[in-house]
């Protein structure tokens, strides 16, 4: 009898590695071995949500050990929404690419090991329980991240991708430092042992310290967020959106994880200052996406505005109806993952399509490229929360959260913070209908190119109805509850 | 004899000391050259502070990976960034233009976003600079606080690894944390390994590192040294299953020897550097996760070997890891793809 769980679980993470090697070693057979990679691994996580439903969370001891001298793997709703959506927008991107990298087939044969080793760390991530084994799942993808960042070549994005690699080296050394502190005080690197093994002190302190400054630095949250614009304008626009969509959620789910299993009951002030941050992000970056000139940076300073609203449910968590904070915030993820992706992939699109993505020239684009406008604006819709979108629904429940704790400030930067995403990407779209004085030349762009952008907007609307769905399967194992036994 | 027993005291007082000056020399040196070598006896030096606290296996990582590998590396890049270097101060506007030209339209469009934002204000700079004093600051309250916690020694999962070592296929604990107990973390780190290889891979063609005729005091001393090194490194895994050793050790040794033969002019038959190259780097990877796999099938869990046999799939894992981790290294310190 084969254990429970255990095939989907090693599917998820072994077809993205398995295949990252496939490509390595055949190169010219990469579109193909990557593209069924990325049916399989979607395949996989489609299967989990069943199991999920009826079994309730998984835990595998991975070799049979069990913590804490074995590594365990750990599935609950929260993993299981995460890996559903990093799916769906992989799908996206790996539809895209074979057609994005016809144009430049020197990158192509990298760009698939590359990003299916990035895959295999995310799933890994969403899937462990341990705090030595999710480092690594952190090297893994920072790695390929930045030698992804670097694909583009050309000074510029060698820079953009060196810093990032820097940073994201740092931040993963200042965790490692936290998972260190915790072994030698409990002798348990396992999240659920930690957690009923964990007492308030200096050192808990100077653990969640540690791990959040190094987790806050990956995610780039506000001022962290320095070395975010260059890395993920710079590089290609297939992984423009994988860094956006996918990267920046892996860190902020072990945040998250770590804030609900471990930390939540630590700092009061903390949560305060988290969400102040948060809703400096949400400010900031969507003012300077305003300012810019070119249609990528402006998307990626977009990103920096975005991640600022997953920081929101830290001071809201610990009040009345605190896991509706954490719900909202979570939606907010998937809707931005699917949404920022799509506005990547027409950013790509479009720049195949006129040679250069400066927003004053883009001459007509709506009438000469509309699946590809059609898509952006789909993937704007969300991003402002506008009904019926996803992000309109993650903005309603953190919205509602506010409200029921009277916490006017925040409700108010989340109205704000959509007001100015309509206004930058109106701005596009005003520019998409204006022709320029110039008339310039135009290449075909493919319909996958096109397609894939399209259905991944779609998606994040979709997401807006899908919330009778996704939110039974988040609440799968609890998640955002308070550990039974520890005062909330 | 009194004096004896402060003897010990003594040589951690030098051994920390030294690492504290060298460690303090290699980050002050304004020259690269010297600091590399100070960062080599660093590693050399730390090496035997793990030795002094009974950690062998530590001691001999730190020596062949953290001073003789990352040095090699260091090495090799420095002697790649001083003609760069060089070049860049004759004509710094040339390779500025060649930058632009070279790409696609696309890509200039795409690389000329990230060149605006280099231009920050001077206020931004300042910001930067306070939130990463900060971090620094949270970083070095940390340390201080583990070396204060040190002072109470834990035990940490010492007494579990024994109990179940009979189960692990191997005598050595350390072996059965990293192949057994811990499985998933080693096959990933050694996916990292190949990871950082695919990204220096994806970034240039190998420079011409050492194709010049070679000195012949350093050819007869290679065709002496490299298959002894070879021999060492085989008796690094085969003792790792009940004493100190293993595949990153070994693989280092290995490594050092594809160094040494391609320093004295040796290169991979032309036939040998495609595809039977990478399926050497990615055999590491690929047995583990073979084995690791195939067991479910026989109805263990992932990567549970079962008792009777683990010994041989250990075994079986760090061979295939040792040759992997050993043309990676190599191939790491050529530097780009052949």
């Amino acid at each position: 009898m084969l254990p429970s769980g255990a095939v989907w679980t090693a599917a998820l993470v072994f077809t993205p590695l398995l295949a990252a090697l496939a490509c390595f070693l055949a190169p010219r057979a990469a579109n193909w071995i990557g593209l069924l990679a990325a049916g399989l691994t979607t395949l996989a996580a489609a299967t989990m949500v069943p199991t999920l439903m009826t079994d309730g969370p998984l835990r595998i001891a991975v070799g049979g050990w069990g913590a804490p001298l074995g590594i365990d793997l750990y599935a609950d709703g929260l993993s299981a929404v995460l890996l559903l959506m990093t799916a769906v927008v992989g799908l996206g991107v790996s539809a895209f690419a074979p057609a994005y990298f016809g144009a430049h087939p020197q990158q192509r044969p990298w760009f698939w090991p590359l990003w299916l080793i990035l895959w295999a760390a995310l799933n890994g991530l969403y899937l462990s329980a341990d705090l030595f084994n999710l480092y690594v799942m952190l090297e893994l993808l920072g790695l390929s991240a930045a030698a992804l960042t670097a694909l583009s070549g050309g000074g510029p994005a060698l820079n953009a991708a060196m810093r990032y690699l820097l940073v994201s080296l740092l931040g993963s050394a200042a965790y490692l430092l936290g998972v260190a502190l915790l072994y030698h005080a409990h002798a348990t690197v396992d999240i659920a042992l930690l957690g009923a093994r964990i007492e308030p002190g200096m050192l808990a302190n100077a653990a969640l310290a540690v791990m959040f400054a190094g987790l806050m630095l990956k995610t780039a949250l506000f001022p962290f967020h320095f070395w975010l614009p260059p890395a993920h304008a710079g590089a290609p626009a297939p992984v423009s959106a994988l860094l956006s969509a996918l990267v920046i959620k892996g860190s902020f789910y072990l945040l998250l994880r770590l804030w609900l299993d471990l930390f939540g009951d630590l700092s009061r002030l903390l949560p305060e200052l988290i969400g102040l941050l948060g809703a400096v992000a949400v400010l900031w970056g969507a003012l300077q996406a305003l300012q810019q000139q070119r249609l990528k940076l402006m998307i990626a300073y977009s990103t920096v505005a975005q991640i600022g609203y997953l920081f929101l449910a830290f001071p809201l968590a610990g009040g009345l109806n605190g896991t509706t904070a954490w719900r909202a915030v979570v939606y907010l993820a998937l809707a931005h993952g699917l949404a920022k992706a799509a506005m990547f992939l027409s950013a790509g699109a479009l720049l195949r399509f006129a040679h250069h993505d400066r927003i004053a020239d883009l001459d007509r684009a709506v009438h000469r490229l509309p699946l590809t406008l059609t898509a952006f604006v789909l993937a704007g819709v969300s991003i402002m929360g506008l009904p019926p979108s996803g992000g309109f629904v993650g903005k309603w429940l953190l919205l509602e959260a506010a409200f029921q704790q009277d916490r006017w400030g925040l409700a108010v930067v989340v109205l704000l913070g959509g007001v100015l995403a309509a206004a930058y990407v109106f701005k596009v779209v005003g520019y998409a209908f204006t022709p320029t004085a110039i008339a310039q030349e135009a290449e075909s762009v493919p319909l996958s190119m096109q397609w894939s952008a399209l259905l991944l907007a779609l998606g994040a609307i979709l997401l807006g109805f899908a919330a009778p769905l996704l939110l039974p399967l988040l609440d799968v194992g609890a998640p955002f509850e308070p550990i039974v036994g520890m005062p909330s | 004899m009194a004096w004896l027993t402060g003897l010990p005291l003594a040589v951690d007082l030098v051994l920390g000391t030294t690492l504290l000056w060298l460690a303090w020399r290699a980050l002050s040196s304004p020259d690269l050259f010297q600091a590399v070598a100070l960062f080599i006896a660093f590693g050399v030096i730390l090496g035997l502070v793990w030795a002094r606290l009974d950690t062998i296996d530590i001691a001999l990582a730190e020596i062949a990976l953290g001073a003789g590998v990352t040095g090699a590396l260091l090495l090799a890049a420095l002697s790649q960034l001083q003609p760069a270097e060089v070049d860049a101060r004759a004509a710094p506007s040339a390779t500025g233009a060649n930058e632009h030209q070279a790409g696609q339209p696309g890509q200039t469009a795409e690389t000329a976003d990230a060149d605006e934002a280099q231009h920050k204000p001077a206020v931004f700079r300042a910001l930067l600079a306070a939130v990463m004093g900060l971090l620094l600051l949270a970083a070095l309250f940390g340390l201080g606080l583990v070396t204060w916690q040190l002072w109470e020694p834990s035990s940490g999962l010492t007494q579990q690894v024994n109990t179940h070592l009979p189960e692990s296929g191997v005598e050595h604990p350390v072996t059965a944390v990293l192949l057994n107990f811990r499985g998933y973390d080693t096959l990933l780190e050694i996916a990292v390994l190949l990871l950082a290889l695919i990204g220096v891979w994806s970034l240039a063609t190998a420079s011409n590192l050492g194709d010049t005729t070679p000195e012949p005091v350093l050819a007869a001393l290679s065709r002496l040294l490299a298959p002894l090194m070879i021999l060492v490194a085989a008796y690094l895994v085969w003792v790792g299953a009940h004493a100190p050793g293993g595949a990153f050790q070994a693989g280092s040794v290995l490594g050092a020897a594809g160094v040494l033969l391609r320093l004295s002019g040796w290169r991979l038959p032309a036939g040998a550097a495609g595809w039977p190259l990478r399926l050497v780097l990615a055999l590491g990877v690929a047995v583990f996760a073979f084995i690791g796999i195939a067991v479910i099938g026989l109805g263990e869990p992932l990567l549970g070997y079962p008792t009777a046999w683990a010994k041989h799939a250990i075994l079986v894992i760090e061979l295939a890891a040792t040759l992997s981790i050993g043309a990676i290294l190599a191939s790491l310190f050529i530097g780009g793809r052949p």
